[in-house]
């Protein structure tokens, strides 16, 4: 039996013709040996863009040939400079030279077109896919085969700042949208052979390009297997970013966690490969899926690892505090109030009283109440426009918050306290998994209403029971507390020292498990005892 | 279907340690005491002790079969009807056992934390929790048991430790309780209250190692009956034998005593009974994953998922019977006493059988040979 439980989402594969496009309803056809015939299927099959461009020349001066591509997709200087002035000049030392037809594609290969890209094909279906895809295709008067060559130009953002992940110690750089500039950022930190990189076509009609990266010999076969398998198994008509993959390859769709972990940071990736994971990117997204994943990822940054290991260990502290502050802090602020008010300090306990003094609501109701209304000012934020947005989020905090206080909806503390969760909840770097843990947050209070204290722990034994049962890829989500790991328990709730941590992860079974040399530790031991001693000295 | 061996020495001890400790530590004293007064420490170690015996044959019988429960095994010992007699009775006194353990728990929350609600939804929310949980695969079952096993120690070493300031050792003097027969009867009792031990008849079959099991069980026992006798040397210590026999459950009366300096909460029996939820949460979950699993292997079931709703309503049925808090103590002081029945005598039995049996089978062979 296999470990993996993945479901096969779709049961029965859509009859392949339902897919809308004219090229596939023609059926294959080879070219054939006249032109007109050529230019004509191919009008036939692109002519109603204006953007396609069919131009007419003749091959240094004689052979009537013609240079078909996609205006918009292409390199105007490249095409008129390295395609089609060699071939309508004839070179020197071939004037003199009758050149027959057999030979021309040979000697146009070796002698006149330096393009390394330059490739030769007979099958229309796949010239069409190549012009789309932005190269050019010379087709020649008599010749049964076509030449292509690769000239996309797209426009593409520079190389910027990851926004989302925020580092303030590591490398500035993020993802972009152009899938081979992101491979190029991880391979340029990974310049070993053992850093493999495959590629497939994914969806209909966008046919993005999607990669997945590992390094062999660490990341484990079977981990590679699957994702092969499941990214292969996705048939859809539209793959525009890795978000659309995540929902194909996650184990368990239904579970509000995130079982995949999407970056825009290369140096995470990279780190993340090296530990044994598998990295997916797509064409046109700035974002990479690395597989499998545990919990505890979700909670740390790369400044963790960057800096000393006790300010990471200390801002890990802080963050897996607001991370469970933004769970249960509403909750256990109404289960407090309105059933065991007897647990706070008596000071306390009459200053909450009076401040709820004129709020007509039961805890639960009032809570619920600005909870909600944080939601949609949060939202609300998110889509403004840029000018609005940061006038909005103070007029809607100060102003509503204020408000609400002195018409009597909800008591000074309320607000305190649920500005504080919305405030813990952005402390968490992963935004997904925040995410989570903010829609869990409601039924949690919920049941803090009804059942007080004991509500809210059967809420959260509730939802560890599930985090216990998922599985990301074969590796179980709590992983390494529980199926607990001693080496892996080193970098949970404080980030140890790298020299402490000598082996790889060991839940994600990577093939080679070292990751510090055996001397690396002894030196350091050394180094610490010579200065030592040169301090007694 | 071939079966997984994942589970580790380290988690079986800690799935037995936070099955054995549950709600029946919040009376524990008060049963010691009764039998035993200021012996109580010393019945608690002497219960400890039978049950740490029950244990061992347990496992030692397990490990002669260390691919099958004891659903299958029984069958292979004393013949087929007699174990699948047996096996049923098992099986239904591990139902009564999650029945009544799911009813206790909802008598101290309705008496301690939540007055108003009825009894009868806190436990259907407890058993509800259970049986959506039962219906995970036995892997996640052992991961739920080793996650929380700290959160289940740390309240009871905390509330011990912040109460030591008010305890009186002379309270605890004379060690020994003077009547012997009331000392064996409390200690029956005791040793009724880690009857959850038996499921290590079903992590033998995941075990990675059965060879370890017993060490599992040796710790196991060792830190939930060192648990057992610190909380009872503590309440006895700080209330003295008198006081404890008018309080239900002087283990929460401890925690009612004590408070964290600081004053940051002004109470902590709340919340000490809050996260008492997870260690009563985690003995009811493998009482009724015990129940299904054998069920399931009883009936020959492919699948274990159905029977955890099935049961439900049986389960919390049954919980409902006693009429009230007295009633329902005298139920389950018999209900153990009858259990060690099923979790003492009938392993033994069935262990001295198979040593008879095979003695003579390896006899028979050594003379065809």
């Amino acid at each position: 039996m296999s470990v993996f439980r993945h479901r096969t989402r779709r049961k029965k594969k859509l009859p392949i013709d339902e897919i809308p496009s004219k090229q596939l309803e023609e059926g294959p056809k080879k070219i054939s040996g006249t032109l007109d015939e050529n230019v004509m299927y191919m009008k036939e099959m692109l002519g109603e863009s204006d953007d396609f461009v069919i131009k007419h020349f003749k091959v240094f001066g004689k052979v009537s040939a013609v240079l078909m591509y996609v205006n918009s997709l292409t390199d105007q200087n490249r095409i008129n400079n390295d395609i089609l002035k060699p071939l309508m000049y004839k070179p020197e030392h071939l004037l003199k030279k009758d050149i027959l037809l057999d030979e021309l594609i040979s000697i146009l290969f070796s002698e006149i077109l330096y393009d390394s890209k330059a490739k030769l094909n007979s099958e229309f279906d796949e010239l069409v896919n190549v012009t789309l895809l932005g190269e050019t295709v010379i087709v020649i008067d008599g010749i049964e085969e076509a030449i292509h060559i690769d000239t996309r130009k797209v426009d593409k953002r520079s190389i910027d700042s990851p926004e989302t992940e925020q580092a303030v110690l590591g490398p500035r750089e993020g993802f972009i949208e152009n899938i081979s500039t992101n491979i190029a950022l991880v391979r340029a930190r990974l310049p070993t052979a053992d850093f493999v990189v495959k590629t497939m076509k994914i969806g209909r009609l966008t046919k993005t390009t999607v990669a997945f990266c590992y390094i062999k010999g660490i990341a484990s076969e079977q981990v590679i297997n699957e994702v092969e398998k499941r990214l292969s198994e996705i048939d859809i008509d539209a793959i525009l970013d890795t978000g659309y993959l995540e929902q194909f390859i996650e184990d368990n769709p239904f579970s509000p966690f995130p079982q995949t972990q999407s970056t825009e940071r290369p140096d995470k990736t990279v780190s993340n490969l090296v530990e044994g994971r598998v990295a997916i990117l797509a064409d046109g997204s700035p974002f990479a899926l690395l597989v499998p994943v545990v919990f505890n990822q979700f909670y740390q940054t790369f400044d963790d690892y960057s800096s000393r290991f006790l300010m990471g260990s200390f801002a890990r502290l802080a963050r897996m505090l607001a991370l469970v502050f933004s769970l249960i802090f509403p909750s256990l602020y109404v289960s407090f109030i309105s059933f065991n008010p007897e647990l706070l300090p008596t000071e306390f306990a009459v200053a909450v009283a009076g401040g709820r003094a004129g709020v007509p609501y039961p805890a639960v109701i009032e809570v619920l109440i600005i909870e909600i209304s944080m939601e949609v000012l949060r939202e609300a934020t998110v889509r403004m426009p840029k000018q609005v947005g940061g006038a909005l989020s103070i007029v809607g905090v100060l102003v509503v918050g204020e408000a609400a206080v002195n018409a009597g909806l909800a008591s000074p503390i309320t607000v305190v306290v649920i500005a504080l969760t919305s405030i813990g909840s952005f402390a968490t770097p992963a935004y997904v998994a925040a995410f989570a843990l903010r829609m869990l947050r409601f039924p949690i209070l919920v049941l803090a209403g009804i059942f007080g204290l004991y509500g809210v722990v059967v809420g959260v034994i509730f939802i560890f029971n599930h985090m216990l049962s998922l599985k990301s890829f074969g590796v179980p989500y709590m992983a390494p507390v529980s199926p607990g790991n001693s080496q892996g328990m080193k970098d949970v709730v404080i980030r140890s020292p790298l020299w402490w941590m000598p082996n790889r992860p060991n839940f994600l079974k990577p093939v080679n498990r070292d990751r510090l040399g055996a001397q690396n530790n002894k030196e350091l031991q050394h180094n610490k005892l010579g200065n030592d001693q040169r301090e007694d000295t | 279907m071939e079966k997984t061996r994942e589970v580790t020495t380290f988690q079986a001890a800690t799935i037995l340690i936070s099955t054995m400790i549950g709600v029946g530590v919040l009376p524990l004293p008060l049963f010691a005491v009764r039998s035993g007064d200021t012996g109580a420490p010393f019945i608690t170690v002497l219960g400890i002790g039978i049950g740490a015996i029950a244990l061992i044959i347990i496992t030692k019988l397990g490990l002669r079969h260390p691919n099958k429960t004891i659903i299958s095994y029984s069958e292979d010992i004393i013949g087929k009807w007699l174990g699948k007699i047996f096996s049923l009775l098992v099986i239904l006194f591990f139902l009564v056992l999650t029945a009544l353990a799911a009813r206790e728990f909802g008598a101290v929350v309705i008496t301690a934390v939540l007055l108003e609600t009825p009894l009868e939804v806190t436990v259907l929310v407890m058993l509800l929790l259970a049986a959506i949980s039962a219906r995970n695969t036995m892997n996640t079952f052992v991961y739920i048991h080793s996650f929380y096993i700290p959160i289940i120690l740390a309240p009871v070493l905390i509330i011990v430790a912040l109460s030591l300031k008010n305890a009186n050792f002379l309270y605890l003097r004379p060690f020994i309780a003077s009547d012997l027969k009331d000392s064996f009867n409390g200690a029956l009792t005791v040793a009724a209250l880690l009857q959850g031990s038996f499921l290590m008849t079903l992590i033998i079959p995941t075990m990675k190692n059965p060879k370890s099991a017993v060490k599992a069980s040796l710790w196991a026992i060792f830190i939930s009956g060192g648990l057992y006798v610190l909380i009872v040397a503590a309440t006895v210590s700080i209330f003295g034998t008198e006081e404890i026999k008018k309080l239900y459950w002087p283990t929460l009366e401890l925690a009612r005593t004590t408070s964290l300096p600081g004053n940051i909460l002004q109470r902590l029996d709340v919340v000490f009974i809050s996260v008492w939820v997870i260690a009563v949460f985690t003995t009811i979950f493998a009482s009724y994953f015990l129940t299904i699993q054998s069920l399931k292997e009883y009936f020959n079931l492919q699948d274990h998922k159905m029977l955890a709703y099935f049961l439900l309503p049986f389960i919390f049925t049954l919980a409902m019977v006693p009429q009230n808090i007295l009633q329902l103590y005298d139920i389950i002081l018999f209900i153990g006493k009858v259990g060690l029945i099923f979790t003492f005598f009938y392993p033994m039995v069935l262990y001295c059988w198979d040593l008879i049996r095979n003695k003579r089978g390896s006899k028979d062979e050594s003379k065809q040979a």
